[in-house]
């Protein structure tokens, strides 16, 4: 999709009309203006990623890539155990963590040795600080309540890059703008499930109406803890003092950030009105003593 | 105050594990830091020379028009000119700069970028036609009126250009830039000194010697106040720099925009009223500007192991 999103952009449409270069740069310059009609709101879906039957196979990142047609991104060794994606990108949506735990590396602390796998990818907030940053009206909540970047009208602004906190949005190098998981979007209207979670063979990766995962999740943990892995919990199903819920959540049985996710979340938007005040009452000050000096020496 | 569930699970905060061992991906950047670099720090910088000099001059000649008239005309030329160059580098900044008027397809008050291009857009109307109008009496077509109007009608949308900015620069998730409270107020009070500034030398260069009298005391007082939001974003910034910079680095920094952004400008301006003084002072000053936008926009990207975008 990013990688030949240029040349396919391109190319004529058989729906298109005969166009001059007049017509298409008038075309250019009013396409982004026409809104069409939203679609008609479906009950609110999302992931719901149990890590502890994770087995670290790649099958979603793979899924992921095959069905949205995403490029390679060439390899590397990254010397972090079998996490050779090393992270989200304009062109890897899914990117499965390992994360090892074994007495022999960690000599001073009582051993665990167990191996934790988390198959990573968009969290689809509820507030999306991608979305409240998005000047261009690109990222938008479908109507599946998932966060969705329209490649066509993305500018490459990059202001949903710095607005993340979970670091996923990136902007490709290729067509400059950016991408991320779209949730399969084509295939829910379809009424298919997300590629990565059709292709999980452990049932890691679940799919379905948030409220239904929800309450799948909840029983999973209760589950966990009667057979006693008391740390099992869950992370972004409810919304926190700083940030809104997560569409996308997950079963985690260590800390956050021990998954590369941060402990506490926080919504940068909850300075904003602070920040303009502060920014308003920085200017009037100045005015406010340009005015004094000139109203004092005008004579 | 942001989800839909109900209390019961706003209410529900989960155990965490306690502290284990640093393992896994605990020291790996969580946020990715976006491609912005020089070319932000020179818009920064020209979007404060702009507005803050539209801002003065419109000020400057609305309270004291009998003083302030020649000189402000030359001064909407001049911020015109300096807009033109901020919305340039504004737009090659984007990943595909072709689709910048994207932008303008909504408006978004919860977007800082999307209030700022607005107000960008708005702005350059009313300046563009106080330019033409001030080019116009020039060559003996003087519209006094209605260039007054299109500089009263350009003053909120040009004090929203300037304070957008340092709010877009704070509300994220950078590292640094996330705890920078005062980086909007910095910039608003440092866009009017800027401002005042360039009107102080455009004014000595046109030997308006009342106008340049009355905004030399007007760019002494400035400069001093901006000392107060710029302490504060100090305070802001301590944290990040901390983790970046040795505690030397940090206090050669410090005495470097302190001497060169107010000790030097404040010293030359006192000294002597002549154009090479002021000129001198303002370079000072604007140099300093730049510095200080620089190191900031450069915080996230100082982390050795930074998540790139892009």
């Amino acid at each position: 999709m990013a990688s030949r999103e240029k040349e396919l952009s391109a190319l004529p449409q058989t729906s298109d009309p005969p166009r001059g270069q007049l017509s298409e740069l008038v075309g250019r310059l009013t396409y982004p203006f026409l809104h069409g009609e939203p679609p008609k709101p479906q009950p609110a879906t999302g992931f719901y990623t149990d890590t502890t039957v994770c087995i670290g196979c790649k099958a979603c990142e793979v899924a992921c890539k095959q069905w949205n047609q995403l490029p390679s991104d060439g390899f590397k060794w990254s010397g972090n155990s079998y996490d050779n994606t090393t992270e989200l990108s304009a062109t890897s949506w899914r990117h499965v963590k390992f994360i090892e735990q074994f007495g022999d590396i960690l000599p001073n602390e009582p051993a665990q040795n167990r191996w934790l796998m988390m198959s990573d990818h968009c969290k689809h907030c509820l507030a999306a600080p991608c979305n409240q940053a998005c000047p261009t009206g690109a990222i938008i909540h479908n109507e599946f309540e998932n966060v969705y970047i329209q490649a066509d009208i993305c500018n490459g602004c990059s202001c949903c890059v710095a607005a993340c906190p979970f670091g996923v949005i990136t902007r490709s190098d290729m067509g400059g703008h950016s991408h991320k998981c779209t949730l399969c979007y084509d295939r829910q209207r379809d009424g298919l499930e997300p590629a990565c979670a059709k292709a999980c063979p452990t049932q890691s990766i679940h799919f379905g109406p948030i409220d239904e995962l929800r309450e799948l999740a909840s029983k999973r943990v209760e589950e966990l803890h009667r057979r006693g892995v008391s740390q099992a919990y869950l992370y972004g199903e409810a919304p926190s003092q700083t940030y809104s819920e997560l569409h996308s959540f997950y079963l985690l049985v260590d800390r956050p950030s021990v998954y590369g996710l941060p402990d506490d979340p926080f919504n940068p938007w909850l300075h904003m009105m602070g920040d303009y005040v502060r920014s308003i009452a920085g200017g009037l000050a100045a005015i406010a003593a340009l005015l004094f000096v000139l109203l004092l020496l005008r004579s | 105050m942001h989800g839909n569930s109900g209390p019961a699970q706003a209410l529900t905060k989960p155990v965490l594990p306690g502290a284990g061992p640093e393992s896994g991906y605990a020291n790996t950047p969580v946020v990715k830091v976006p491609d912005w670099y020089g070319m932000i720090a020179c818009d920064a910088l020209l979007n404060g020379m702009a507005t803050g000099l539209f801002m003065t001059a419109a000020v400057s000649e609305l309270v004291v028009p009998a003083v302030f008239a020649p000189v402000a005309k030359v001064a909407y030329l001049v911020a015109l000119v300096l807009l033109l160059v901020d919305l340039g580098m504004l737009v090659l900044d984007l990943g595909d700069p072709l689709r910048f008027h994207h932008m303008l397809r909504v408006f978004k008050p919860y977007s800082p970028m999307s209030v700022g291009t607005w107000c960008l857009t708005i702005f350059s109307l009313p300046l563009s036609a106080a330019a033409g109008l001030s080019l116009l009496a020039e060559f003996g077509f003087d519209f006094g009126w209605a260039r007054l109007l299109a500089v009263v009608a350009g003053l909120l949308p040009a004090f929203g250009s300037a304070a957008y900015k340092g709010v877009l620069l704070s509300t994220n998730s950078q590292t640094g830039w996330k705890d920078a409270r005062w980086m909007g107020g910095y910039l608003t009070n440092s866009a009017i000194l800027m401002g005042c500034g360039e009107l102080f030398v455009l004014s000595a260069l046109m030997e308006q010697a009342q106008a340049t009298a009355i905004l030399r005391t007007a760019f002494i007082v400035l400069l001093v106040l901006n000392l107060i939001p710029l302490g504060l974003l100090f305070v802001n910034l301590h944290p990040a720099h901390t983790r970046l910079y040795t505690s030397r680095q940090q206090w050669w920094a410090g005495v470097f925009i302190f001497v060169a952004g107010t000790l030097i400008p404040l010293c030359l301006t006192l000294v002597n009223s002549g154009l090479p003084f002021i000129f001198g002072a303002v370079i000072f000053l604007l140099l300093a500007s730049w510095v200080i936008r620089f190191v900031y926009i450069k915080i996230p990207h100082a982390s050795p192991s930074r998540n790139r975008s892009g």
